[in-house]
Parts: structure tokens; sequence; C-alpha cells
């Protein structure tokens, strides 16, 4: 069990991770990575195929509630006071560190026989977690009970969850007309690892005693649950990572499917809006399970001897009679019952309203540019401005961000799109993201939370995505 | 060529952030002088005699029981208390003179350190005795070691009187507060 706790807590805190706003890369219709979080985003591309294992790399940290700099910035005031006062009772229950890692793994698309859809597949590896602010353990911690009468320390505060999953995956999309284009994606998700404990509930407290001077109570409703750390930890025995991290990202472990839906309506020549629904899904875990509970509610005061009762078993041991009274109240199980997840599911949502010069699209070719088969489709301008919407769904509820984003195209060469984003990392995030087509090659770079440059270690949030494609807009 | 130079700005901004990008400067020896010694509070012993039982008690008038206690004596505690302190709430509403005795006990039957508490009849005070153990106090290898405690009930009056008050006994209470290192 410890060395288990200490894997899950090395994969959290070496991780750092939270599930990624792509705000940059929504919508950003040059970038075929894009598909991936609106199936349903215009597409003009004849066919493209990402490098193995770079067409698609996103990055993200986040802590919303303290930053490296807080702690350790070198300014002469003791670390002690900063921990107490910055830390334990400096975050709240809401604040979060978490981050998600996603790397592609391979990745395609084509346009089929019908030229107003286009497919696209792939296989990617994603890593997720977040830890929420065990504020009350903390305290429990960091200053003990003593002084603390009648207190109750809240077991609830105990929420995290986080997984390693590959996800294979296929989507359609289609151009229904000159004003609207639909997509889906069906994911089939192989679980290598989760664990998760969200749903907990009960107290620690001391009181006065009824007999003694005081009397401890815990009332816990506690559960852990795991699938694949089991595995991993024998794998780690062994010196077998590699190839059980394989194996069980290729249908080896456990199975999930999902579904991701998307739209690109415009409601007039200039104005267009968005939206996607990513990850509706589950993953059914029953493969390399392990549970953790420790429910019941037993209160203590001391060992206690009272007589005449005392002197009925002369043999009676108080101090094991105290042990197994607790044990029995509270007791500590596991079990291998399978469980069920639910993906964080995301959403996003965008208005855009285009502006400028019309532009002919990428395609080299005198033809339609978003549909080289078709006369009904939208002229592209060189400059676009507008708002998106994110949220997500996160066992403490809903998390959101707003983001304001401009963009503009230079030629064939080069698109930019620059987004200023407000969430509950930061109220100052300014992303400034970049693709460039060199012949089929085409290259993305994007990074956010610039400003968080000037001071990295005081930074409660960074990201960024970095891809290589070649891409094909048609014949000539 | 126009736009190649927009491209070769975009490019340079980006290296630009990367590689100037700004880290204060940062002191990581501090988690040496990071201190987290939090101080835990619980109840230890609870003894109740009741009068009816001492006067029942056969001769020598003595009730000793010793019995396994092994709270302080855990690794996840012996090898972090730093110091604490123990406090003792005894009370005697009986008619008899009372003698209390607490002994710890280590793994070999050894006495660590013994606690005595002489008691007058009702009416009388409830005696409160604080023990500390750590630098300004006993040792705190005896609160390491403590394996076991005796304890040990002394009539030093008669065996008929009753006392007035209700429900009369003699009850001993006891709390620990010790502050351990985590860090």
């Amino acid at each position: 069990m410890v060395k288990k706790a200490v894997v899950i807590t090395i994969f959290c805190i070496g991780l750092f991770m939270h599930a990624q706003n792509k705000q940059l890369l929504y919508d950003f219709t040059e970038v075929p990575q894009a598909l991936m979080i609106n199936p349903g985003m215009e597409t003009d591309f004849s066919w493209y195929a990402g490098i193995p294992l770079l067409s698609g790399i996103s990055v993200q940290a986040g802590s919303s509630g303290i930053t490296v700099n807080d702690i350790f910035a070198n300014d002469g005031l003791d670390i002690n006071d900063k921990v107490r006062d910055r830390l334990i009772y400096g975050m709240a229950t809401r604040d979060e560190v978490s981050s998600t890692d996603q790397v592609e793994i391979f990745s395609g698309g084509f346009r089929g026989k019908d030229p107003s859809v286009f497919y696209s597949f792939g296989l990617y590896n994603e890593v997720d977690a977040i830890v929420y602010w065990f504020k009350d353990y903390a305290i429990l911690g960091y200053e003990g009970n003593a002084d603390r009468l009648n207190e109750r320390f809240d077991l609830s505060d105990l929420v995290t969850r986080g997984e390693m999953l590959n996800v294979f995956h296929f989507g359609i999309n289609k151009r229904m007309n000159k004003d609207l284009t639909l997509g889906a994606r069906g994911k089939i998700y192989s679980s290598i690892l989760d664990f998760n404990t969200v749903d907990n509930d009960g107290y620690f407290v001391t009181t006065e005693g009824e007999n003694n001077v005081y009397a401890s109570t815990l009332d816990a409703d506690l559960e852990l649950r795991t699938s694949g750390v089991n595995a991993l930890e024998r794998a780690s025995d062994d010196d077998n990572v590699a190839a059980t991290l394989i194996k069980r990202g290729l249908f080896g472990g456990n199975l999930g499917l999902g579904v991701d839906l998307g739209f690109t309506y415009y409601l007039n020549g200039q104005t267009v809006v968005t939206g996607s629904l990513l990850d509706l899904g589950f993953i059914y875990h029953a493969n390399d399970v392990e549970n953790y509970t420790l429910e019941g509610n037993a209160t203590i005061e001391g060992v206690e001897v009272i007589l005449p009762d005392a002197l009925d078993d002369p043999d009676q041991d108080f101090w094991q009679d105290l042990v197994d009274e607790v044990e029995e109240f509270i007791p500590f199980e596991n079990d291998t019952k399978a469980y069920v997840t639910f993906r964080p599911t995301k959403l996003y949502g965008s208005i855009r309203y285009n502006f400028g010069e019309p532009m002919q699209g990428s395609a080299v070719c005198d033809c339609d540019y978003q549909n080289a088969n078709s006369a009904s489709s939208a002229v592209k301008y060189r400059n676009s401005i507008g708002g998106q919407l994110y949220m997500i769904n996160r066992p403490r509820g809903p998390q959101s961000a707003l983001t304001a984003f401009y963009q503009r195209r230079f030629g064939n060469f080069m698109a930019l799109k620059a987004t200023y984003t407000v969430d509950k990392f930061t109220f100052t995030n300014l992303g400034l993201g970049a693709t460039f087509q060199a012949g089929a090659f085409n290259f993305y770079l994007m990074a956010d939370n610039l400003l968080a440059y000037r001071n990295i270690a005081d930074s409660h949030y960074s990201s960024f995505q970095i891809g290589l494609n070649i891409i094909s807009w048609g014949e000539k | 060529m126009k736009i190649k130079r927009i491209g070769t700005y975009v490019w340079l901004m980006f290296v630009f952030s990367i590689l100037f990008s700004c880290v204060e400067e940062q002191d990581f020896n501090q988690y040496d002088d990071l201190s987290i010694t939090p101080t835990y509070e619980a109840s230890v012993l609870y003894l109740e005699v009741p009068e009816s039982t001492i006067n029942d008690l056969p001769a020598p008038d003595t009730y000793s029981r010793e019995f396994e206690f092994e709270a302080f004596s855990e690794t996840v505690f012996a090898d972090r208390v730093l110091e604490g302190v123990l406090t003792y709430y005894v009370e005697n509403t009986t008619s008899k003179p009372l003698e209390l005795e607490i002994r710890f006990l280590d793994a070999t039957g050894n006495v660590l350190a013994t606690e005595v508490f002489e008691l007058d009849p009702e009416p009388s005070a409830e005696v409160i005795r604080e023990t500390y153990y750590g630098p300004y106090g006993e040792d705190i290898d005896i609160i390491r070691n403590i394996s076991s405690i005796s304890v040990t009930a002394t009539n030093n009056g008669d065996n008929v009187s009753t006392s007035s008050q209700d429900n009369p006994m003699v009850t001993l209470k006891s709390s620990g507060a010790f502050t351990v290192s985590i860090k």
C-alpha cells in the first residue's frame, strides 16, 4: 500500500496535471490537429499525415493557488511563515494542481470520394490528473489537533484523480451546405493506469470526553479506486515498465468508449459560430483493479479501566481491546470490484468575425478554397476576431475559461493567432500561436501565458503545443 | 519577402521568449529550514473505582493491574516525538484516603517512571499534575519506551465507611499532548 501510495504521489506531483484548454489551437483551421478539439471544424485539406510522435505534443501545468516563487523566492522571509500563510492557510479547497499531457503517436486524414467528407484518424497518449488542495488534512498534519477542541477536520477535502491512457480515434467531418459543417469522432480508450478518490466524506474531531479528558472521533467514508497501479508496481519490480505500458496501452488494460461532436455554422458571410463537445465517454475498469475503503465511526477516550467490570477478566488486554474496537468500527478494507470512470468532458464554443481582404485559400489551385469540388463554400479572410468559451467537468464541478482572440493569415505561408484568456489560474494569460507552411510541411507552435515568462517561477499556468505534419491541398 | 520577414520575427519572438524568459532568484536550500512539528493531543488512560468496589477488595486492600500500552512505542510515533506533557486529573469522592500509583514499564518490565497520587478522603479537591518530557522536563525516552502501564490503587482507610456524596468513587483522567517532527 505504501509503495502504491508512493507511485501515485510521484505520478501526481511529478506531472502536475490539468485537462488542457487549447484555446490557441481551437478553430485554427490551418492546423490539422485542430480537428481533435472540434471534429466539425472547416477543413480544406486533401489529406494530411502527422509525423509520428511529433505531429502533436501538448503539455500544460497549472496551479491555481500557489507558485514555486511564493515559497522559494529568495526574499529573506522565513520559509516556515511562507508555508503556513501561503500554502497551509493561503490555499482553498478549490485550488488545484493539475495538468494534461498529450502526445500523438500517429495521425492522418484524407478526403473521401464525396469531397464534402473528410476522414481523420490516429492514436494519442494522454496523461491527465488533478489534485485539489486537501486543506484540513494539511492543517492536521502541519499543526496537529492540539488546542483545536471541537474543530472538525473535513475528510472530504481529499479529492484527486488521474489517469494514463491511449486513445484510438476515427472522425468524420462533413460539410452539409455552405453554412454548416458537422463532425463526429469515435474513440476507444485503452486505460493504462487510473486512480481516483473523489467522493470522500467524514471528519476527525477532538471533543471534551465523557469519562476522560478528550474524546477523539473519526467518522470516515473514504475510498480510493485504482486500476493498473499493481501492474506497474510489479513491472517496476521486474524492470519491465516499458513493455507493461505498451501492453496496457494496446488494449491490454481497461477499455472504454467515447465520442466527440462538433459543428461550424456561418451566421452570415463573415460571422461564424462553432462548438464542440469532447470526450463524452467512459472507461470500464475490471482489469488489475484494487480499491481501498475506510468506512465507519469510532470515538475513543484512551484506555479505560473501569471497576468492577475490569475484575471479571484478569487477563483482559485493554490496549488490544481498544485497537480491535477501532478496527471493528472503522474497518480498512480492499477489494477488486470493477468500476466505471467518466472522462473529463470538455465543451468549446466560439464566435468569430472575419474581416479584411478576402484571400485565396491554401489550396494551390484556382479552385474554391474551402472545398475543391464544392461551389458552395465561404470566402476566407485575412483577419478574424472573436471570443471562445471553454468548460471542463472536474471533480469539484465545472471549470471554465473565456478567451478573446485575433487571427491573421499571411498568404499560404503563415497564420498567427493571439489570445487573451481568463480562467481560475490567471487573469493575465496572453498566448500566441503560429503555423508555418513550407511546401507540404506544416509546423505549428503555440504557447500561452507569455507574460509569466518574466518570472516563470511565479507562473500559475503554462502550456504549449507543437507539431509537424505533411499536408496536401490537392493537385495544382 | 515581407511575409518571410514577419515569419522570421515571429520565430525570433518565440525563441527569445524561451531563451530569455526570466526566473527570479530561487533558494531551494530553504527547504532545509522548513520545520513541520505538529502537536497532537488525546486521552491516554481512564481509571474508575467505585467506593463499593474498594470496600469489597480483599486484603491487602489493593487493586493492581498491568496492561500493554503500545501507543507511544509505535515506530511512527517513537521515532518522531520531540517533547510533550502528560496531564493527570485525579479526584477522590470516597470516604477514605487512597493512594494511586502509575508505573510506566518498558518491554522487559523495567520501571521507567512512576507517578504517585496521595488522595485525601472527601471532601477533597481534584489533583491536577502535569509532567513534562523533553528538553525541559523528564527524559523523552521514557515516553518512547513505554510498553505497558501498571496501575495500583491502595485503600489506606477502612472497608466499611461510605461517602455522603452521590456515586462516590476515585477517578483518574489523563491526556497527552506531544509534539512530533514530520520534517
